[in-house]
């Protein structure tokens, strides 16, 4: 045999690896500009073929050498399920998309509820049933590296320290372990991604599929056609040469009975879908669902190709090796290393390398994902972590997660791998697969499958599982004492894990798919029928099952929150949780197309649609449970809630029962209610129909007057005497309409003849009424109000219809008290807002409105407050003998009083400006006006004050505590910062201000400005900064004063990635011309 | 109000592909091929499978190119919709 040096398997193997990156981060950077390979359906169906790991790749020959034909099923089964992909897959991928789902286990809590709880079951069992699978991949890889660096050693045995560099306690497998973990890493989670899509990874996936595929058919052929003469003389060789294997080409034998061919088809088609990282690959990495046609039959086509050279590999392999099977598993490998062709031995090599490690990385990424939003948000959403962006934590949780779930695997595989064939380790997943299969397909399918149902038949098919097939696989590999299998626990045979309840004489997968599938479909079933499923989750199920069919969501309209959070609260819910820049982009495509109002906030359906939308993208980065629950979270702490809009036909079933009369009653009413009219006009008007369409001889409308708890008549319609229906009534379960009021139960009384309580009977009697019914006005929940209407002319008047026909109207005039009293809070925010504009424009007034154009100097200065007003001032003043003061001041806060303070700043400068004539002067004149002032109202003020000689081109200034001023050199080429002691006004009575001076020279800029520029922050807490600020001076050093101002702006702007400043920004610059 | 559904024939034969499929690669159907028997010394399973399985690929091929069609005859038909419109 040959001998590969290890160097040359080394660095063949990076080269490799360097390949895939390389392509990978082409891949992604392919999809930034825009043009994404993902376009393309061939990378699609050649990314499933992850399905092809490299237990396909070396385990299905070891198979089809020892038991003959049942690695078959295996390919089948997806064949078939393939077929119906248009529809199954489909679905599932519109859904998902729709949904924004991130995961299997996403998918499932997405449908079910948003269930926390289901979410975390799916990412447990998902993680416990695909380690075994993660486990044989790194199993493959050791072993294969054994063979190529030691071919001479028998195997198997047990791997260890064969990496010859390498110290004796590190094997090879753990290095590739962390190898494969820090892969998954670089294309899985470099960032935080909306929407799960690495595109990388999955142009990776699909380059390593294309690498095993043409590795295993160059094997194929080498073997067939190189090494023997075609399939028919292999054949024939190998009933020569072992007549008694003919079972290896036959079903139905010792090996493979058809109930096992069966169960492996079942759990194979269940795998292809339901494994997280097909559902990952062909769901959520799906860009077209036009390349699903695609991958219809070229995927089917894939699965043939790879597996026509199986069978002549394994009989070439039984013929060379004279029938012995011990290596069967590595024939691919072993072969061409005996024939002395060591290039196609390592292509084998990287073809399983490839197939094992576009497995674990996609795995690995996938779980990650799972782990990250349905175990560690929930924990993080529950501790209530105060921190501003989470969205730093959440991608090392992520990366720290996949490492966790290679290293599981690793951890299994030292613990029980070497015990067990390649092919048993990866049916053991595939069996896990098949437990999410009644919940998934049921999830699209079936609306009345509820979470119960699913919980709990997927908690009952993962424990049968971990009973019949994992529990066993650790007695066999001798983790645990094997009296277990014989004996069954505590000696009761009735339990042994391979033959439950009795059911023996069947292969371990089919008792196992037979017991797990029992409990897990009947319980399904069962719970789905028996339990009730909440509005919400009803809502959920048609999401999902009539994804196809065109819905026109009227629950969405129906609904609204209450104290509804603005847009910019959202915003800043969603930046927590995925950064600010993705929470801006997110908002603007979502404000697009919705009419903003001059407040700049949404009507209710938008709002409310905005908030469906929040959680939307959120459920993009977190998953759908978790989403759910910040919402909610986030929600119920601001006090607002979810409420019902009244739907006006939704109580009122459109039977015989209600007359066309009473519809067009409803109707007029809810016309009436969303008309212009005044509240007062609208509930007469509402009365006014009442009395007429139905003969009432009177009707009343009261609402509750807190003060004094008693109700009060807001409306009445119809002839009363004695005052009966106009006076006010106190809150008393004596009376009907006072217990109408405090139970929040429509009061009747059919006959008056009958009457209960003594306290009304007197007068209504008097009043000759016959029959009355109370009905209270409800506002979010809460009695606000009665409508009564009373009749005297005949009894029995209210039949059950009638009385829910009136209940609505009530309900509506709920809705137009509602109305009423927004309007009055909007009149009230509306008439503060137009104070507030008013004092803006004051202010703006008090800025000098155009700056002197002078043949010296030029000038220009701006300011833009945070909010209506602000506290930033600065201002130019010409001297009547030609020198200029120049003036910036911030005063901290922005609000009224700031704006009071700057106007009084104002004043005093232009007051006394003829008499004081230097700037320490005047600082020190300010600060003695200020001191009282200022220590009673909390704020303080920082100025720079300079003047400017034209004649002999001398600058003084000083300044109390105000950022300094930059100067620009022109002869130097440099910026200097102008600086003086002083301190800010209003802390001492004696301060004292340095005046400094210098001399300016044709060219130089001077630029002042507020802390509001170099305070500015990006996303990340990051300051705009002096240093920003001076490169931006000295590059724009030949502009005009004006353009210098704007760039600034504009810079400062893209550095935000707001077009709105937190603080006041003010801008001054001077250039000397001459 | 437009449902973007296939035709129903499809789904119909969809359906019975997936049933016959199932069928014609389970006992007893492939108790049929198996056995001693052979073909030019191919074991008949081996042979039902190499030509079985390819054939069972072209059926989805037809089965796609009549989806395509299908869409593609939609989207005709929907743009005369908007031309004599």
């Amino acid at each position: 045999m040959t001998v590969i040096s290890a160097e040359k398997i080394i660095i063949v193997s990076l080269c490799y690896f360097a390949l895939i990156f390389f392509v990978a981060y082409y891949a992604d950077r392919r999809r930034r500009m825009g043009r994404s390979l993902l376009s393309n359906p061939h990378i699609y169906t050649l990314s499933i073929a992850i399905y092809c790991t490299s237990w396909t790749f070396y385990g299905s020959v070891g198979k089809a050498a020892t038991s003959g034909l049942d690695y078959l099923p295996i390919y089948l089964g997806p064949t078939l399920i393939a077929f119906g992909w248009w529809f199954l897959l489909r679905k599932m991928v519109r859904v998902s998309k729709e949904q924004n789902i991130t995961s299997l286990a996403d998918f499932l809590a997405s449908r079910y509820d948003r269930s926390a709880v289901l979410g975390a079951i799916v990412t447990l069992f998902a993680v416990f049933g695909i380690t075994p699978y993660i486990a044989l991949q790194l199993k493959a890889i050791a072993q294969t590296l054994d063979i190529l660096f030691l071919p001479l050693k028998s195997l198997p045995e047990p791997t260890s320290g064969l990496i010859p560099y390498l110290p004796g306690q590190i094997d090879s497998a753990f290095i590739i372990t962390l190898l494969l973990g820090l892969f998954g890493i670089l294309f899985g989670a470099r960032h935080l991604d909306s929407s799960e899509r690495h595109e990388g990874l999955v142009v990776a996936v699909a380059l390593e599929s294309l690498v095993k595929l043409v590795a295993f058919v160059a094997v194929g052929i080498f073997v067939t056609y190189g090494l023997f003469d075609g399939f028919i003389d292999l054949f024939q060789q190998f009933h020569q040469r072992f007549p008694d294997r003919s079972y290896l080409f036959a079903v139905g034998t010792a090996e493979v009975p058809y109930t096992k061919w069966f169960t492996l088809i079942i759990i194979s088609m269940a795998a292809i879908m339901f494994l997280p990282r097909q559902f990952h690959i062909m769901v959520t990495e799906n860009a077209n669902e036009e390349h699903i046609k695609k991958a219809m039959w070229r995927f089917p086509a894939y699965l043939f190709l790879i597996n026509l050279f199986v069978l002549p590999i394994a009989m070439g392999g039984l013929l060379l090796n004279h029938g012995d099977t011990t290596q069967a598993d590595y024939f691919v490998l072993t072969l061409p290393l005996g024939a002395n062709q060591p290039w196609l031995a390592l292509l084998v090599f990287i073809g399983g390398l490839s197939a094992a490690a576009g497995m674990v990385m996609v795995s690995s990424v996938t779980l990650a994902t799972m782990i990250l939003n349905h175990l560690v948000m929930p924990v993080i959403l529950k501790l209530k972590l105060r921190a501003q962006d989470l969205s730093g934590i959440l991608i090392n949780i992520k990366r720290l997660g996949i490492v966790g779930v290679v290293l599981l695997g690793y951890l299994y595989f030292i613990v029980i791998g070497d015990s067990y064939a390649l092919v048993n380790i990866g049916l053991i997943s595939f069996m896990a697969a098949a437990q999410f299969a009644p919940a998934m397909i049921g999830a699209i399918y079936w609306k009345r499958a509820n979470k119960y149902a699913a919980t709990w038949s997927i908690s009952l098919g993962f424990a049968v599982w971990v009973y019949t097939l994992l529990i066993p696989s650790f007695a066999r590999s001798g983790w645990i004492s094997s009296d277990l299998l014989q004996y069954g626990p505590l000696g009761i045979s009735l339990l042994k894990p391979l033959e439950l309840f009795g059911l023996s004489g069947f292969d371990m997968y089919t008792h196992s798919l037979f017991w797990s599938l029992m409990f897990n479909l009947g319980v399904y079933c069962m719970v789905s029928i028996l339990t009730r499923q909440s509005d919400a989750e009803k809502k959920r199920a048609i999401m999902f099952v009539d994804v196809f069919v065109d819905q026109d969501q009227p629950d969405e309209r129906l609904t609204r929150i209450s104290k509804a959070p603005t847009i910019v609260e959202f915003v800043d819910l969603m930046s927590k949780f995925i950064g600010e820049k993705p929470a801006q982009t997110a908002i603007s495509a979502f404000l697009a197309d919705k009419e903003i109002d001059h407040r700049g906030s949404l009507n209710d359906q938008d709002i409310f649609s905005l908030k469906t939308f929040t959680e939307r993208t959120l459920a993009g980065h977190v998953g759908a449970g978790s989403a759910r629950i910040i919402l909610e979270n986030y929600l119920a702490a601001r006090g607002s809630e979810m409420e019902n809009i009244f739907d006006i036909f939704g109580s009122v079933t459109i039977d015989g029962a209600i007359s066309r009369e009473h519809l067009s009653v409803l109707y007029d009413v809810s016309q009436l209610v969303s008309s212009g009219d005044s509240f007062q006009s609208k509930l007469d008007r509402i009365l006014e129909l009442l009395a007429e369409q139905f003969k009432f001889d009177l009707c009343v409308i009261r609402f509750l007057e807190p003060k004094t708890r008693t109700l009060l008549v807001k409306s009445l319609v119809g002839e009363t005497f004695n005052h009966f229906g106009k006076s006010e009534r106190n809150l008393s379960n004596e009376t009907y309409i006072g217990q109408a009021f405090l139970s929040n139960v429509t009061m009747v009384v059919n006959d008056t003849d009958e009457l209960e309580k003594p306290a009304s009977s007197a007068i209504i009697q008097a009043e000759g009424i016959t029959c009355f019914a109370h009905l209270p006005i409800v506002l979010e929940g809460e009695p606000v109000g009665i409508l009564s209407a009373f009749s005297r002319s005949g009894k029995g008047l209210f039949t059950i219809e009638f009385i829910a026909l009136l209940e609505n109207i009530a309900g509506q005039i709920g809705i137009a008290r509602r109305n009423e009293q927004q309007i009055g809070r909007l009149v009230l925010v509306r008439e503060q807002e137009r104070e507030m504009q008013i004092a803006k424009e004051i202010q703006m007034a008090l800025l000098p409105a155009s700056l002197p154009s002078l043949e010296d100097i030029q000038v220009a200065g701006l300011c833009v407050p945070a909010h209506q007003v602000g506290g930033d001032y600065y201002d130019f003043i010409i001297r009547k003998d030609g020198r200029y003061d120049v003036v910036i001041a911030d005063v901290s806060g922005h609000n009224i009083g700031s704006a009071l303070i700057m106007a009084e700043t104002r004043t005093f400068i232009h007051s006394r400006v003829d008499g004081i004539n230097n700037p320490a002067a005047m600082l020190q004149a300010l600060n003695d006006y200020f001191l009282k002032d200022l220590d009673r109202s909390d704020l303080f003020v920082t100025m720079f004050y300079l003047q400017y000689n034209l004649d002999d081109h001398q600058l003084i200034y000083s300044n109390a505590g105000h950022n300094p001023p930059l100067l620009w050199r022109q002869k130097v080429q440099q910026i200097e910062p102008l600086d003086a002691e002083g301190l800010i006004f209003g802390i001492h009575k004696k301060i004292n201000f340095e005046q400094k001076n210098t001399r300016l020279e044709p060219g130089d800029i001077l630029l002042l400005y507020t802390d509001g520029i170099v305070e500015a922050e990006d996303s990340h807490q990051n300051l705009f900064g002096q240093e920003r600020l001076e490169k931006l001076l000295s590059e724009e050093q030949q502009s005009t004063p004006q353009e210098l101002i704007d760039q600034i702006l504009t810079q400062v702007r893209l550095f935000t990635g707001y077009r709105h400043f937190n603080d006041d920004v003010t801008l001054l610059a001077m250039k000397i011309l001459k | 109000m437009k449902q973007h559904r296939p035709d129903n024939t499809l789904r119909e034969a969809w359906i019975l592909f997936m049933i016959l499929g199932m069928i014609m690669i389970n006992f007893p159907f492939i108790h049929i091929f198996n056995g001693d028997m052979s073909l030019l010394g191919i074991p008949r399973l081996v042979v039902y499978f190499m030509y079985g399985w390819p054939a069972s690929i072209a059926v989805i091929w037809l089965f796609v190119r009549r989806l395509e069609q299908e869409s593609q005859a939609q989207q005709n038909n929907n743009n005369n919709d908007l031309i004599t419109r």
